[in-house]
C-alpha cells in the first residue's frame, strides 16, 4: 500500500519539486491589504481630523477625552457627552464628525463584504484551502483528472474502499458536486485545467503519498498530455488514462507504461466473451462491480449469425473488427462513412433498414453517438425482428432509464465499463490478473466457480482480499508451511469449528510469476505465495485470526486447543505450534 | 513621476519628521515635546503603514515591518502620556514626559530605517 521506495524520496529531497519553478502565489492577507488600503486610510484620516477638532473646539478636551468621545460615537455605540455637556461650537463640529465618520465605516465595510464576494478573492481562497488540504494529506491517495461520469463513478467506487482521493477538474459545478456527493473521506477538488503541469503540481503530483495519477477526462489530448506529465515528472507512478482513440492510446504508451483504457475496445472484448462464454462474462461482470453487487442475471447469450451494427464511428469500428474477428457476418449501416461495403443512409430511414434485411439477422448494434437516434434504431429494429439480440450504445447518464425501458440486451455505457475496469485493476492487481486470464479457463470451468462461489456468498458479492504468505503477514503459518504438507482446504476453515468451512472461496495463487485460477482445497501452499479470496466479510475477519493469532492458528491448522495467555501457556505447558 | 511615488514619499518623510519633531528638546521637561505633535505623528505614521499594505517585494515587507515597528512605538508613548494624564497621580511629570519621549526616540529610529530604505529603493531603481 505504501508508494514510497526507497529512491522516491532520496529524490525529492534534492529539491526536484515542480513547484518551486512557478512563482509562489501571495498569500490571500496580502491581497486583502491591498484591496483595504483606500477605504482603511480614509477612515484614519477622517477619524484623526473629528479627534483634533474635538480638542481645538472651545473649551477644548484632552487627546484622551477626545478619542474616548470619538471611539463611541463613531462605531455608533454612543454614550452621551462625555466628560460634561458639550458646548454649542463642540456640538457643531460633533454633528459633522458623526455624519463624516458614518460614511468612512460604510466605505471600509462596504469594501471589504465586496471583497469577500470578489470572483477573485473567493478564487484564491479556494485554492489555498486545496493546496493545504493536498499538502496535509497523510495517506496514499489518488489523482483523478477529469470528474466525469466515469470520474465520478470510480471516486465512489474507491472511496468504499478506503481510498483518499483529490479531484480536478475543469468544471467549477463538478468540482462543486464533491461537496454534496455522499463520501466517506473528505475529497480536495479544484477547478483547473489538468493539462497544464502546474495544476497537477498543485492538485499534488508530486506528494510523496500520490500513488496514482488518473486522466479520465472526455478530451483524449487532455488525457495524454497529463499522462506524459506524470510519467515524465513521477515515472514511478502509477497512470491509468482513459482513451478512444488508437493513436492517442499509442502515444500514451510511448511514456512510460501507463495502462490505457479504451472503453470501446473493452466493450468489443467483452462482446467475445459474451458470445464464446457467456458464463465466465457473467462472472467478469459480477466480481468488477464492487462489494455488495448482486450477481447480474445471465441474460441472454448473444446469437451468432449475421450481426447488423449502426454507426460506423470508433465504436462501430471496433465492435465491427470484434464480430469479424469472431467469424461472424456484418452488415454495416452509417450516415456519411462511403467505405466499400458500407451502406451508406440513416438506419432510422424504413427504406434503408430494409435494405439491411433486419428479419434475417441474429444480431442488432445501435452504436451511433446519439441517444435518440440509437433508441429510435433499436425500436424499428425490432418491429422487423422482434428475436434480434440488440445491443445499444448509451451516451448520456441521463438516458439509462430510456435504455432499460427498452430493454435491450447489452447497453454500453462507456463510463460504466471504464470506471469498472480501472476499478478492478486499482483495487486490487491480484483480481485484474485473475479476470485477465480467467477466460481461457473456458465455460464450464467458471460455471464451476461461479457455483462454489453463490454456495459460499449467496448471490450478493462479498468482499475480495488478498493474503501473501509471508512472516509480517501471516505469522502463525510459518511451521505449518515448512512443514511441506500445507493443503489450501486446511488453512480454509472456520475458527469456531474447524470441520465447517469458512464462507470464502480462492480465486486465485500467485506463486511467482505463475497463476493458478481457482486452487482446490488440496492445492499444495508454499511460503510467498499470494491467495486472492472472494467471501463475506465475517470469513476474511477468521481468516485474519488464524494466521495472526497462534493459539487460533493452532487450533484450526492442527486441531490443538492450546491457551492464549503466556502465563496459561507456562503453567498447562501448552505452547502453540504456530510460530 | 508617479503620483503614488510622491504620496507614499511624502507620508514615510512627513512621519519621520513629525516623529523626530515631537523628539527633540529636553526628556524630561514637558513643555518642550508637544501632545498635537505626538498625535499628528500617530496618525501620519498610521497612514504611512496602511499605504505599504500589499507590496509584495522584498522591500516592501521590510518597510511595513518597519513601520508596524514605529506604530507600536507611538502608540505605546500615546497610551503612556494618556496614563500619566488621566490615570497617575502624579500627572504629566518629568519621569513620565521622559518615558513617552524616549518611546518616540525608538519609533524615531524606526522612522528613519523606513527612509533609508525609501532613498535605497530610490537610487536601485531608475525606472520605477
Amino acid at each position: 500500500m505504501t508508494p514510497q521506495r526507497p529512491g522516491q524520496r532520496h529524490r525529492h529531497r534534492h529539491g526536484r519539486r515542480l513547484s518551486a519553478r512557478y512563482t509562489e502565489t501571495s498569500p490571500t492577507i496580502f491581497l486583502l491589504l491591498r484591496r483595504m488600503r483606500a477605504p482603511l486610510i480614509v477612515l484614519i484620516v477622517i477619524f484623526s481630523v473629528s479627534v483634533l477638532g474635538l480638542t481645538l473646539v472651545p473649551p477644548g478636551m484632552t487627546f484622551f477625552d477626545a478619542f474616548y468621545f470619538m471611539s463611541y460615537t463613531a462605531t455608533t455605540i454612543g454614550y452621551g457627552e462625555l466628560p460634561q455637556p458639550f458646548s454649542g461650537a463642540q456640538r457643531l463640529w460633533v454633528m459633522s464628525t458623526i455624519y463624516l465618520t458614518v460614511i468612512g465605516w460604510t466605505y471600509v465595510v462596504g469594501s471589504l463584504l465586496a471583497l469577500l464576494g470578489d470572483r477573485t478573492f473567493r478564487q484564491a481562497i479556494a485554492l489555498r484551502r486545496f493546496t493545504r488540504t493536498v499538502n496535509r494529506l497523510r495517506e496514499p491517495f489518488l489523482l483523478i483528472a477529469g470528474y466525469g461520469q466515469t470520474g465520478q463513478l470510480l471516486g465512489r467506487a474507491l472511496d468504499s474502499l478506503g481510498r483518499r482521493l483529490v479531484v480536478l477538474d475543469r468544471s467549477s459545478e463538478r468540482v462543486d458536486s464533491l461537496d454534496i456527493d455522499a463520501y466517506y473521506a473528505d475529497v480536495p477538488g479544484l477547478t483547473g485545467d489538468a493539462a497544464d503541469p502546474r495544476t497537477l503540481d498543485l492538485a499534488g503530483l508530486e506528494h510523496p503519498f500520490c500513488e496514482g495519477v488518473l486522466a479520465l477526462t472526455d478530451d483524449d489530448e487532455t488525457n495524454l498530455a497529463i499522462a506524459m506529465t506524470a510519467a515524465l515528472i513521477r515515472p514511478e507512478l502509477t497512470v491509468v488514462a482513459r482513451a478512444l482513440s488508437p493513436a492517442v492510446e499509442h502515444r500514451m504508451r510511448a511514456f512510460g507504461s501507463p495502462t490505457v483504457v479504451n472503453p470501446f475496445d473493452r466493450f468489443g472484448d467483452h462482446v467475445r466473451l459474451a458470445l464464446h462464454a457467456p458464463t465466465s462474462y457473467q462472472m467478469m461482470s459480477w466480481l468488477v462491480r464492487g462489494p455488495g453487487a448482486e450477481l447480474p442475471e445471465p441474460g441472454r447469450a448473444p446469437a451468432s449469425g449475421r450481426w447488423i451494427v449502426c454507426g460506423f464511428g470508433r465504436f462501430g469500428h471496433k465492435i465491427v473488427e470484434d464480430l469479424r474477428a469472431d467469424g461472424l457476418e456484418v452488415t454495416i449501416v452509417d450516415v456519411a462513412c462511403a467505405e466499400p461495403g458500407v451502406i451508406v443512409g440513416d438506419a432510422s430511414d424504413p427504406a434503408v433498414l430494409e435494405r439491411t434485411d433486419p428479419a434475417g439477422a441474429a444480431g442488432f448494434v445501435a452504436g451511433t453517438d446519439n441517444d435518440t437516434t440509437n433508441l429510435s434504431l433499436i425500436a424499428a429494429a425490432r418491429r422487423h425482428n422482434p428475436g434480434l439480440f440488440i445491443a445499444a450504445r448509451q451516451n448520456h447518464r441521463a438516458s439509462a432509464p430510456l435504455f432499460e425501458a427498452i430493454g435491450a440486451d447489452w447497453v454500453m455505457v462507456a463510463a460504466e465499463v471504464v470506471s469498472r475496469e480501472i476499478y478492478a485493476q486499482l483495487s486490487s492487481p491480484l483480481l485484474w490478473r485473475f479476470l485477465r486470464e480467467m477466460p481461457a479457463r473456458g465455460d464450464d470451468w467458471a460455471q464451476q466457480l461461479l457455483d462454489r462461489l453463490q454456495a459460499h456468498c449467496g448471490s450478493r458479492l462479498g468482499s475480495v482480499w488478498k493474503v501473501t504468505l509471508t512472516d509480517a503477514e501471516t505469522p502463525t503459518l510459518g511451521p505449518w508451511l515448512a512443514g511441506g504438507d500445507a493443503r489450501l482446504g486446511d488453512l480454509v476453515r472456520s475458527p469456531q469449528n474447524r470441520d465447517r468451512p469458512l464462507a470464502a472461496v480462492p480465486l486465485m495463487a500467485l506463486r511467482g510469476d505463475e497463476t493458478v485460477l481457482g486452487p482446490e482445497d488440496d492445492f499444495s501452499l508454499r511460503p510467498d505465495d499470494q491467495l486472492l479470496f472472494v467471501g463475506h466479510p465475517a470469513a476474511r475477519r477468521s481468516l485474519v485470526d488464524t494466521v495472526t493469532n497462534r493459539a487460533v492458528g493452532d487450533y484450526v491448522l492442527f486441531d490443538r486447543n492450546v491457551p492464549a495467555g503466556w502465563l496459561w501457556q507456562r503453567l498447562t505447558r501448552r505452547v502453540p505450534h504456530a510460530g | 513621476m508617479s503620483l503614488e511615488k510622491v504620496v507614499f514619499g511624502f507620508f514615510v518623510l512627513l512621519a519621520a519628521t513629525l516623529n523626530l519633531g515631537f523628539f527633540i528638546g529636553d526628556i524630561s521637561d514637558p513643555t518642550l515635546h508637544s501632545v498635537y505633535e505626538l498625535f499628528a505623528a500617530v496618525v501620519v505614521s498610521l497612514i504611512a503603514t496602511v499605504l505599504k499594505f500589499g507590496d509584495r517585494t522584498q522591500i516592501g515587507a521590510v518597510h511595513l515591518a518597519t513601520s508596524l515597528v514605529a506604530d507600536l512605538q507611538l502608540i505605546a508613548a500615546a497610551l503612556m502620556w494618556a496614563y500619566a494624564t488621566q490615570v497617575s497621580s502624579q500627572g504629566l511629570d518629568a519621569a513620565a514626559t521622559a518615558g513617552v519621549v524616549s518611546l518616540s526616540g525608538g519609533a524615531l529610529l524606526a522612522n528613519l530605517v523606513s527612509v533609508a530604505l525609501l532613498v535605497i529603493e530610490t537610487v536601485s531603481f531608475h525606472r520605477r
